[in-house]
């Protein structure tokens, strides 16, 4: 069968189908009275600081230097004491040899900062990447004592896991931080951390689980029937084949994880979740805050899968 | 070298009980070559299996250079250490390199240096006749080649013993050939040997003595020349006219 030649009108198929409902989900939203201000986005990502400077002694203007854009005044209090500040050229307020009391503004300086957007996906990234170390480790030890056959062990595991899998994430997180984080006097950056490692480490720990029993017996007894302790025939033979089987459905828990991250919003952490809701309330631009927070989550889940699919390339050079 | 005093092993489960090896006892002696043969689902995988304590014994004891591995206080680790083992599926490690397979163990278990553990490795990979593969993959080459990267990996332990389990049934009939040589090149070299097999002419050929194994229990022990000559038992018999 020649597939090059049948693929085409599928594409255009694909391509009708959804431009039709780009065309509809536009038609439905003109309807109601709603006016786009895309123009307002950008700020929320990075917007030009405004830092007033102003003296913190009583003195003069010794000296004014300027430097491109950006000028170093020297400024000497009564008492002999020097301060140089770095102004921007254009807003210097002050000239050589005038003299200022404590609070006057000498100039101002401008600064790109990362805006609300920029910080929320960042605590965003930071949290999820802290939680994903964290669920792995606890995955991996939950996943090893469910298979050593030591029945505490796997039982204690087995409780764990079925805790976790049959409760809410969102009612976890309200345990972690109002009861437990009480109790402990937790903060609530750390209740919500703890909270999605112990979520996704109970689904990692079914993972390892998997992963570990699908890897053949005798690979095993091969390694026992050559002298190789349990713990290290499981660190050099077995953990290394069932990582690589593990490696689709623990990446897609990690991108889980990032999207459930969005929940630790209402324990008060300031995540990308959170900064669009702060947005909206002063810009009453709900739409656009919304679709640019999912598709700023769409670009980090999507470089993560990408990067795990270059992994598993990587991994297969010895099948 | 081994000796076995009435070896028993019992499979429990979902209410069935399954006597696989029941009341055995037998003896290996240094340099010696015995092949054990028998139908399938006579227990002799389980018995071999037993020697290393792959399975646990569930009555009687087995002795490997006089230490009893059924004994709790036995480090096996160290006792295995001595006894190679080659499977029917060769279970190579398919994520390491051929070389890999046989220095990790040396490196792990025997505390050899890199260079010490490649040195016997590859000297070993040219006795088997793959030298030239030390850097492939296990799932790159064919099945008689694995297998005997497999018996190359469990030499490299210096073993005092090897047990071999079925080590030519998962092969296709014309790799068959290439491992039984390795095999009787070892037997040569004074090797004491362990051979569970269905190869009536290795057995022939090889043994030193042949065990032949029915429903858990030896049925008939003798040198090769009784036993295919002269055959006491009619169950022996009746397993010959078959499979010859």
């Amino acid at each position: 069968m020649n597939t090059a030649e049948k693929l085409w009108p599928w594409k255009l198929l694909l391509a009708v189908i959804l431009i039709v409902m780009a065309a509809g989900a536009w038609g439905s939203v003109s309807r109601i009275d709603y006016e786009w201000r895309w123009y307002r986005i950008p700020q929320y990502f990075f917007y030009k600081a405004e830092d007033p400077l102003k003296i913190p002694f009583d003195g003069t203007v010794e000296k004014i230097t300027p430097t491109n854009s950006t000028s170093s005044v020297m400024l000497l209090s009564e008492t002999g004491e020097n301060v140089e500040m770095t102004v921007d050229t254009e807003t210097i307020k002050v000239s050589e040899g005038e003299e200022l009391f404590e609070g006057d503004t000498v100039g101002y300086h401008h600064e790109w900062s990362p805006g609300p957007l920029m910080t929320g996906l960042w605590t965003t990234m930071w949290i999820s990447a802290v939680a994903s170390v964290l669920a792995l480790v606890i995955g991996l030890v939950a996943g090893l004592m469910k298979v050593t056959g030591n029945y505490t062990a796997s039982s204690l595991a087995a409780i764990y896991v079925e805790i976790i899998r049959g409760t809410p994430l969102l009612v976890q997180i309200f345990i972690a931080y109002f009861f437990i984080g009480t109790v402990f006097n937790l903060d609530r950056i750390v209740a919500g951390i703890g909270a999605l490692a112990l979520f996704a480490g109970a689904y990692v720990a079914e993972i390892v689980r998997a992963g570990i029993q699908s890897i053949p017996r005798g690979q095993m007894e091969a390694a026992r029937s050559l002298g190789m302790s349990m713990p290290q025939a499981m660190l050099d033979i077995i953990l290394p084949q069932a990582f690589k089987r593990i490696l689709p459905p623990l990446s897609g828990q990690f991108i889980s994880l990032i999207k459930d991250s969005s929940l630790v919003s209402v324990i008060a952490i300031t995540d990308l979740t959170k900064s669009g809701r702060e947005i909206i309330t002063s810009t009453f631009a709900p739409f656009e805050i919304w679709l640019v927070v999912a598709a700023m989550y769409l670009v980090v889940t999507s470089v993560l899968s990408q990067f795990v699919f270059y992994l598993e390339r990587r991994l297969a050079i010895s099948d | 070298m081994i000796k076995a005093e009435n070896v028993s092993k019992i499979f429990t489960g979902r209410g069935v009980t399954v006597r696989a090896v029941d009341g055995v006892s037998a003896a290996v002696e240094k340099a010696e070559v015995v092949v054990v043969i028998g139908p399938s689902g006579s227990g002799k995988s389980t018995f071999i299996r037993c020697v290393n304590s792959l399975e646990k014994l569930s009555g009687g004891h087995i002795y490997i250079d006089g230490v009893d591995i059924a004994n709790k206080k036995t480090n096996l680790n160290k006792i295995r250490a001595e006894v190679g083992m080659v499977f029917q599926q060769f279970n190579l490690f398919p994520h390491k390199t051929v070389l890999d397979n046989l220095t990790l163990a040396q490196m792990r278990v025997r505390k050899r240096s890199r260079k010490a553990a490649v040195e016997k490795a590859r000297m070993l990979l040219d006795k088997v006749g793959i030298g030239e593969k030390e850097s492939e993959y296990p799932s790159r080459l064919s099945g008689g080649q694995q297998q005997r990267v497999a018996i190359a990996r469990a030499l490299a332990m210096d073993p005092k013993v090897m047990l071999f389990d079925e080590p030519t049934s998962a092969l296709d009939p014309e790799m068959v050939g290439e491992v039984l040589d390795v095999m009787k090149q070892l037997a040569r070299e004074g090797m004491t040997m362990m051979v569970v097999t269905h190869e009536m002419g290795f057995a022939r050929e090889v043994a030193d003595r042949v065990l032949f194994m029915d429903q858990g229990k030896i049925v008939e022990v003798g040198t090769p020349e009784h036993f295919f000559k002269s055959p006491r038992e009619d169950r022996t018999k009746l397993f010959l006219k078959q499979v010859l």
